[in-house]
Order: structure tokens, then sequence, then C-alpha cells
């Protein structure tokens, strides 16, 4: 479905991606570990075609077709779906306006409805004329994925979905991100927190310093104690 | 006593003119994060074109209808052919801006002389009305009313239309609004020509009574830059204050410091700015 491969990324003369090569398939939950500052948001920015950083070297392709110099809004519309790190809402439009931003035509054509999505999220129903900056850390998760589902999405980018939040909502959205896997999704999921991404995700790509080191299904990983420990520091 | 009313109405009236320049001008500021200096030269054009269009066709509501249409159509070009590709940088937005602004002044005075022309107004606007004990120009009325009426059309138009929600999200973070599959460019074109086409709206309303030469865009200009540093960028309200402010001052500053005009405005804005660095309505990014 999502085939990364030998991406190289940059900002400016700063390399950060060097040679990255990584799938995501249909109905698959992977993760993407990594310490800070790995360059795991990088690599989420270039499938997604925002820039910086520059992508200099390397393909993506989502159901055999190069995104490769699409625009985000193009990338968007082939159903990529993206939760970006620090969730980013629009502080001055309510939640309802958060999940109407498409035209009528893409919202009839998407499977989401707002309708739905209270469905699936009955807190944000209640708070629906409330603003972006107006609900709590989980509410704001919640509505983060919620306008990424809005897409229709096929394939969905998660940014460090559980960062900040209380254990509870963590577990909250543990069952969201089976629950869409259930579905058929595919879920790139990116992680600092191991317990939540090994708990959900099928398999596991570790960046370290901009190259993939280690690939393995999750339930190898999770006795793998010499490869946590020296690639995530647990 | 009635003296310092005529000249707070003066200073009302053209208040409401600055509100629907700056509004334009706050709209691509707010969303672009551009500072067009040619929406002063925008407005002039609009006067000229509305000029051109009331002679001919003897209707004021067609010369703000021409205004608004051909102003637009600059801001169009202005914006997919020139300033789309500058992206972020602000010093050759600036440059652009300022030689676009510098061009079409020229342009102004190759076609239309350096004489001082008034866009003239229909016969139900001319003349003075009796408002209780005051004596007023009609058209000074009419324009405050225009105003109100530009302020709630923007308003419904930002609260309860998609391009409205459009771009409050893109002022907020327009990068976010594009990777949800919205071409975010055309949101900032649609943008850049209502702004544009405010400033030539306002360039018709304000030839009617400030009269049109070539160097009148470079004061609505300043005096533009002053309401949106006063009220905040991409603030509708306070956009509205900022002009009430600029408008109040520059009125009374003229009749009672003559020589101080400008001081009497931008004195209080440095003041204002030092202890509100982002304007009274003004948000963080
Ligand atoms: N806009 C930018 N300009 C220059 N360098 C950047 C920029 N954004 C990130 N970097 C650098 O690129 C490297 C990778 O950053 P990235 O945000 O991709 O890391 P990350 O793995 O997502 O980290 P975290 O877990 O903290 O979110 C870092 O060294 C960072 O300092
Ligand atoms: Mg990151």
């Amino acid at each position: 479905m999502l085939e990364i491969t030998n991406l190289h990324a940059a900002y400016g003369d700063a390399q950060v991606l060097r040679g990255v090569s990584m799938r995501v398939d249909k109905g698959r939950i992977v993760a993407l570990l990594g310490r800070n500052g790995m360059g795991k948001t990088t690599l989420i920015r270039s499938v997604m075609g925002m820039t910086p950083p520059h992508v200099r070297q390397g393909s993506v392709t989502f159901q055999g077709q190069e995104l490769r110099g699409l625009r985000p809004h193009e990338i968007a519309q082939r159903h990529i779906g993206l939760v970006p790190q620090g969730r980013r809402l629009f502080a001055s439009l309510t939640v309802t306006e958060h999940l109407t931003m498409l035209g009528r035509a893409a919202r009839h054509r998407s499977q989401w409805s707002v309708a739905r999505l209270f469905e699936l999220f009955p807190r944000l129903g209640e708070r629906r004329q409330h603003r972006g900056h107006q609900l709590s850390g989980g509410e704001r998760q919640m509505l983060a994925v919620a306008r990424a589902l809005t897409q229709n999405p096929e394939l969905l980018l998660m940014d460090e979905p559980s960062e900040g939040l209380a254990p509870v909502m963590v577990q909250h959205l543990e069952r969201t991100v089976l629950e869409l896997r259930q579905l058929g999704y595919a879920i790139l999921l990116v992680e600092q927190n191991l317990y939540s991404a090994l708990a959900v995700a099928d398999e596991a790509y570790i960046l370290e310093t901009g190259s993939i080191v280690h690939h393995a299904p999750v339930d190898a990983l999770r006795h793998d104690r010499p490869t946590m420990h020296r690639f995530l520091g647990v | 006593m009635s003296m310092t009313v005529f000249q707070a109405m003066n200073g009302a009236t053209f208040a409401a003119l600055l509100f629907i320049v700056a509004s334009g001008f706050t709209l691509i500021f707010g969303l672009m994060r551009i500072v067009n200096l040619a929406h002063g030269a925008l407005y002039l054009m609009g006067g000229y074109f509305g000029l051109v269009v009331a002679h001919r066709t003897d209707s004021f509501t067609l010369a703000l209808a021409a205004a608004a249409l051909a102003v637009a159509a600059i801001g169009f070009g202005t914006y997919t052919l020139l300033l789309r590709f500058v992206g972020g940088n602000v010093l050759r937005q600036v440059l652009l801006t300022l030689g676009l602004a510098l061009v079409l002044d020229d342009l102004a005075l190759v076609i239309w002389g350096g004489d001082a022309f008034t866009v003239p107004i229909p016969e139900a606007l001319r003349g003075p009305v009796q408002v209780g004990s005051l004596v007023y120009p009609k058209y000074r009325l009419f324009l405050l009313l225009f105003s109100v009426a530009v302020f709630i059309g923007l308003a419904l138009l930002l609260r309860h239309t998609r391009l409205g929600a459009l771009i409050r999200a893109g002022v907020d973070d327009a990068e976010m609004v594009d990777a949800m599959g919205i071409d975010i460019q055309r949101v900032f074109v649609y943008t850049f020509m209502l702004g544009a086409a405010l400033a030539g709206i306002g360039g018709v309303l304000g030839g009617a009574f400030l009269t049109l030469y070539p160097t009148a865009d470079s004061d609505i200009l300043v005096f533009s830059l002053a309401v949106v540093i006063i009220g905040g960028r991409g603030s509708l309200a306070g956009t509205a204050i900022g002009s009430l402010f600029v408008g109040m001052l520059a009125t009374f500053g003229q009749v009672w410091f003559p020589e101080l005009a400008y001081f009497v405005i931008f004195g209080p804005m440095a003041l204002l700015l030092a202890f509100r660095p982002l304007g009274l309505f003004g948000r963080t990014a």
C-alpha cells in the first residue's frame, strides 16, 4: 500500500533521512520507533509532501502511484489522513467546523459523516460548538483523529498520538486504533511510548539517526531486550 | 460644541473609509502574512476605474462594481503571477509589492495625469442632511452606513461560510489546511482578490470626497498600516476599532495640531505597541 524506498531528506544542508526504506500494507499497524530527533516527524512530513524538509532522493509510492513531487492536498486527496505531532487543531474553528472543512462533494463520498464521527467519539458530539483551544488534551486528540478520518483515508499517518495523554486516554486511543485496523485501515504509527506501540502494532521499524536499523514483528521485538535497550534506551 | 461634534463625525466617516480599505489589508496580512505595500496603489486604481465608469455611465453603483472587479483582477494577477513565487520570503514580498505600487502609480500618472479628480456621486447623495441640530453632508453618512454593511458582510462571510472557515483555519495553520486535502493556494487567491476588491471599493468611495491624485495612495497605505498595527492582524473587530482610533486622531490632530498631524497618530501608536506588541486584538501565531 505505502512503499518508501531509499528516501533521503534534508533541511537545507542538514541531512536527516539517509536512505529509509519501509512499507505499510493494508490492514496493518506499523510502528515507527526511535528516540527524540531521529527523524520520525521528518519522515511523516516527507510522505505527506510537506516542506521543509526537501526530499533529495528516493521514492514514496501509494497504491503503486508516486507521491513525490505532489503537494500536500493532492496527497491527502489520495486518501491519506494525517494526525500530526502536537495535534495542530485550528484554534478558531469549532469541533463541527473541523469536521466539515472539506467540500460537500468530498464529504458525500466519505464514509465518515459527522454523525458517524460523533458516534465513534461521543465526547466530541457533546462539545461540538467548542473551539479547538477549549478542549481537554484527550478531546483534542480525538478531534485530531476525527479530522483525519473526514479525509476518508485508507492510510492513516499518526505522529505520537499518545504524547501528553493520561493513561486512560492512551487506552482509549489504543482501542480506537485497533477498531480502525478492524475496518481495514493501514496505519503508520510513530510512537515514543513504546508500550503503547507494542500493544497495538503488528510490526515495528526502528529509526536511528536517519536510517532504519531494525525491522521485526512486534511479538519478536517484545522479547528482544538487547535491541530495545540499544536503540530505544529501555 | 457643535464644531466638536462635526469634527467627531468627520473622524468617524474617515474611519469608515479606513475600515473598508484596511479590512482588505488585514485579511491578506492575517492569512498570508503578506504586507501588501501595493494596497494603497490598488485603492488609487479603484478610484480611477470608478472615475472612468462613473463618467461613462453616470452610475455610482456601476462604478463601485467595476472598480471592485477590475482591482480584484489586478489582485489575481499579482498573486498568481508574482507573489506566489516568492513564498514566505518577507524581504522579497516587500520589494515586490513596493515595486508594484510604484509601477501602478506611474501608470496612473501616464493615463490620468497629475490633476486631482473627484468621483461624481449620485444626486440623491449630494448636499447636506439635518440630523438633530447638526447639518451634515449626506454622502459622508452614506459612507458610514456602507462601512457598517461591509463589516456585517465580512463577519457573516468569516463566521458562516465554508470559505470563511477555511480563511480562519488558514490564519491559524495554513500548512495543516493543505494537509487536509484543501488547496490552500486557492484559498489564498480568493482572499487576495477579496482584499484587493475592498481596496478598489475604498478608492471609489474615498475618491468621491478626498479627491484622487497620483500620490493619494501613500497616505491611505500609511493609515491602513497604522490601523492594522493598532488593531492586531487578521481581526475584524480590531480593524474597526483601529480605524476609529486612527480616524479620530487624524481628524482632531489636523484641527488642533496641524503641524504635528502625523505625530498625533504615530505617537500614541508607538505607546500602545510598547504595552501590547501584538495590537489591541492580536494573538500570537
Ligand atoms: N524545520 C527544521 N529545520 C531544521 N532542522 C530540523 C527541522 N525540523 C527538525 N529538524 C531536525 O531534524 C532532526 C529530526 O527531527 P524530527 O522532528 O524528524 O525528529 P523526531 O524523530 O520526530 O523527534 P521527536 O520524537 O522529538 O518528535 C532533528 O535533529 C531536528 O533538530
Ligand atoms: Mg517528531
